[in-house]
């Protein structure tokens, strides 16, 4: 018999610390559901960036510290003084009435890392609030808790959830600017991803508990810096549609316990990290090949998209690239060729050497055409580049 | 993407090598470019951080903002820069042709950036300038404001299919080329160029490695590494700071310089790259249609310009509806016209459209010379008829207009019939126009028998669509609805407040 799927999932990690789902992870989940590799790595709380560094594949994202700065000096600015200027563009720029309004940090409760002091706190309070007792308004550092795939993962969100008028609203602070009312779509719509987690965690969270999910809205507040000022302003941006995306993207995604049966016994992505050393000097212990062989032992479905979203990106890339899988290339090409998985298929059919499958068969026609032309031009104006 | 340029990608990715996708270069390229790399700050709200321009490979000019949190440095950042570009613009300000309502200039400025971040960059750049008060409390310079709308203006061109008086680079050279990568990885110049032209004895396995390493190749911009931002540019900031904390002129000077240094080591690879595509982009003949779209181009700058003589107010933040609606029509009629164009003009765009089916090439089969036909006038005109064979995926309709660069000039026709025969098909077109004014087509504008010819569809004459007058706009569709605070008025926004001021 297999250990329950807790432990395998830990065995996966192996001896480091547990990371929880994040941002990027949330985004990535988003526009690659079905990466078997992704999710196993996330589900065990695996680090993604420093497995990829040591199988020879740094991650490609790297935060600038004047971003990292910038980003904290604007939402500390915001929460400032119990969120004085929160309240501010609540009230005059998105023209709520709000009453009297109670500030309570949900972060203050349990010890460092003790996430289920934590949850149980922040349940405690949403409930009672949602019944309409609590004294609270805004809630900061609420812990949630999101199923992924069959297992639980708590979501440490750095934001505050409002209620008014009997309704939830999550509030994003971000430090992209809004110019002149209109911020960057892709920025918008990562942070609107990261909310629509928490709508659907805390939605899940009323449910739970036989309350009424329609309590929580879905649309969101977004905090951020007004043109090229320090000042914040809010909008309200309307999360239904990622709210209803990610929900059948959560519920369709494998089991992590089917994903995990498939495994071999004995894969796991374990670091080896020496845990009684401070933590800067931490080094993988494993063997890279050892490390590697592990990875590739699980399928990935790579897309350049991975490039803006996953820490594997370079890796998955690079084995997309040695098997000539036209993943390579993007959704635009894979979508002319549909059906086909690889460039040495492709220009297989192109040039007549394969014979088609029934249902290649016009895509072929149409391949053989393509190339036709592309010898006429080739022959009447010269060659590659 | 048609299925051409699919496999182009694909025979790209698996020679190793890029491809090529035209046979002309569609844009004009000028012989005397302004070529500018934009730096921002990371996370700073359009904080210019540095930027390289010049006019030539070996005349360049690095402005940097020591410090791009503090707003008396960003301007006078902008009012340097300004001072760049408009030297630049105004020496295309000189020479007009043509009396009156036609008189126009005869050449237009030409801005190059590495990738459409740059292109954003200045967006943001123009509308951080263009409403600034040159009196008053927070008074910049007289040419910031100038160069804001100036630069707004540029930016606004850049979306219309065609125009060339802001380029982003990258583009250009997708336009031409089609990489074994994906589109995102195409926005990254030194990527890019490594398909196009690795450097000398590297491979472009190599090469392709190289461009996304920081350390070799640092990123194109807008945005800096951040391994560079938090090992080198942040230390030196604050070693700026420190200086001029200390007001000891002296180390305030050598942080300067240090800084200044520091960033010309991340812009030079970049500028360097930049020049070497422009001098690959100039060795592609350009297409004959060229010509044609710079003449558009001067129109559109003699506008502005002739705009900004008369004093004209800065551009708003918004558009009203009435106005987003007139441009998006513009806009969609100029990429049609573009995409004609580049079809009409290139046997590979051409191609291109043929394996999707939106044109096509055949041989004549079967003419009728002399047909006629009567008008509802009744008179009698020529409308020959047509047969040609084509083995190309036809979808076009009957009833479809068509032109062809293979016929003389003028010549147009309308789809008749398509009709599959085996594997090819049938398309019976009536020629409609191009054959003179006698009862018989004059000689070569009906295609004779066992010609090869081009056909693809005739982007036409549309009337401009009459939009109603701004004041007739339902309050539905009313500009500005953010209230009286998000006043287009430059007097008010002058007052915008700053943070960060330190
Ligand atoms: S980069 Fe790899 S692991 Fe990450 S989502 Fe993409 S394919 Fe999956």
């Amino acid at each position: 018999m297999k250990p329950p799927v807790d432990g395998r999932l830990d065995a996966l990690r192996g001896s480091s610390p547990r990371l929880s789902y994040n941002a990027r992870s949330l985004a990535a989940l988003e526009n690659n559901p079905r990466c078997t590799l992704r999710a196993l790595l996330d589900a065990s709380g695996s680090d993604k960036a420093a497995i990829a560094a040591h199988i020879g594949y740094p991650s490609p994202f790297g935060q600038s510290s004047f971003a990292f700065a910038r980003g904290n000096a604007f939402e500390a600015m915001v929460k400032d003084n119990g969120c004085a200027e929160l309240l501010r563009v609540l009230r005059e720029t998105l023209k709520l009435t709000l009453p009297e309004v109670a500030y309570l940090d949900l972060n203050e409760v349990g010890g460092a890392g003790d996430n289920d002091a934590r949850h149980r706190r922040t349940t405690e309070v949403l409930l009672e609030a949602a019944r309409g007792n609590g004294e609270g308004t805004l809630f900061d550092h609420p812990l949630l808790h999101l199923q992924v795939g069959g297992e639980g993962a708590f979501l440490e969100p750095d934001l505050v959830a409002f209620r008014i008028d009997g309704r939830f609203y999550i509030v994003e602070i971000k430090s992209f600017p809004i110019i002149d009312g209109q911020a960057d779509p892709a920025q918008v719509r990562a942070a609107t991803t990261q909310a629509s987690a928490y709508i659907i965690a805390l939605r899940a969270l009323l449910a739970h508990h036989g309350m009424d999910t329609g309590a929580v809205s879905d649309t969101i507040v977004l905090v951020a810096p007004k043109d090229f000022t320090n000042r914040p302003t809010a909008a309200f941006v309307d999360a239904r549609k990622q709210v209803a995306a990610l929900t059948r993207q959560l519920s369709r995604i494998e089991r992590v316990s089917d994903l995990v049966d498939l495994l071999p016994e004995d894969l796991t992505f374990d670091l080896d990290l020496d845990l009684t050393l401070p933590k800067k000097e931490q080094r993988p212990r494993r063997p890279a090949e050892e490390l590697a062989a592990a990875v590739a032992r699980v399928p990935a479905t790579y897309r350049p998209d991975c490039l803006n979203h996953c820490e594997m990106a370079f890796h998955c890339r690079a084995h997309a690239r040695a098997e000539a899988s036209l993943d390579v290339l993007g959704p635009a090409v894979r979508e002319q060729l549909g059906g086909i998985d690889t460039a040495t298929m492709a220009l297989g059919l192109a040039r007549g050497q394969l014979t088609p499958t029934g249902d290649q068969s016009d895509m072929a026609a149409a391949l053989r055409h393509a190339a036709r032309l592309r010898d006429e031009l080739t022959e009447a104006y010269g060659g590659a580049a | 993407m048609s299925m051409l340029s699919a496999l182009a990608h694909v025979e790209a990715m698996q020679n190793m090598t890029a491809v090529r996708l035209t046979a002309f270069r569609h844009h004009r390229l000028s012989d005397r470019p302004l070529v500018i790399i934009p730096l921002t700050m990371a996370g700073e709200a359009g904080a210019p951080l540095a930027v390289m321009a010049g006019t030539a490979r070996r005349d360049m000019t690095l402005l940097v903002v020591p410090q791009p949190r503090n707003r008396d440095q960003r301007f006078a950042f902008a009012a340097d820069l300004g001072r760049v570009v408009m030297d630049y613009i105004d020496s295309y300000r000189q020479d007009r042709r043509g009396e009156g309502e036609r008189s126009q200039y005869t050449d237009v400025p030409q801005i190059i950036v590495p990738n459409q971040g740059g292109v954003n960059a200045l967006a943001d750049l123009g509308r951080m300038c263009r409403f600034r008060s040159t009196t008053g409390p927070y008074a910049v310079p007289e040419v910031v404001p100038e160069f804001g709308m100036w630069l707004t203006f540029l930016v606004d061109t850049a979306e219309m299919a065609g125009t060339s008086m802001l380029l982003p680079l990258t583009a250009l050279l997708t336009e031409h080329w089609a990489t074994g990568q994906s589109t995102l990885e195409d926005q990254n110049l030194a990527s890019l160029m490594a398909w196009i032209a690795p450097p000398r004895g590297v491979s472009i396995a190599q090469a392709l490695e190289e461009a996304e390493n920081p350390d070799v190749c640092p990123p194109a911009g807008p945005s800096t590494s951040p391994e560079f931002d938090n090992r080198d540019l942040a230390p030196a900031i604050k070693r700026f700071d420190t200086a001029h904390a200390l007001g000891d002129p002296h180390t305030l000077a050598a942080a300067q310089t240090e800084l200044t240094e520091l960033i010309a080591g991340q812009v030079k690879p970049t500028w360097r790259l930049m020049w070497a595509a422009i001098s690959i982009l100039r060795s592609i003949p350009k297409a004959p249609q060229t010509a044609r779209r710079l003449d558009r181009d001067c129109r559109l700058f003699t506008n502005h310009s002739d705009y900004r003589d008369a004093g004209g107010l800065p551009q708003r933040k918004r558009d009203t509806a009435i106005s987003a609606a007139r441009r998006l029509s513009q806009l969609e009629r100029a990429l049609a016209d573009f995409e004609a164009a580049m079809a009409f003009d290139d046997p590979f765009v051409l191609a291109d459209r043929r394996s999707g089916g939106e044109a096509f090439t055949g041989t004549v089969v079967e003419s009728q010379p002399n047909r006629t036909a009567i008008t509802a006038k009744n008179t009698t005109v020529p409308r020959p008829r047509v047969t040609v064979r084509t083995s190309d995926p036809l979808r076009l309709a009957a009833g479809t207009k068509l032109i062809s660069p293979t016929m003389p000039k003028g010549h147009k026709a309308v789809i008749v019939s398509v009709l599959p025969d085996g594997d090819t098909t049938l398309v019976t077109v009536e020629v409609t126009a191009g054959m003179g004014r006698g009862r018989t087509p004059k000689a070569g504008s009906v295609p004779d028998l066992d010609k090869d010819i081009d056909y693809l569809p005739d982007p036409g004459w549309r009337p401009n669509p009459t939009f109603p007058d701004s004041d007739h706009t339902p309050w539905t569709h009313s500009a500005d609805p953010d209230g009286p605070d998000d006043s287009a008025v430059p007097e008010n926004a002058a007052a915008e407040e700053w943070g960060h001021d330190n």
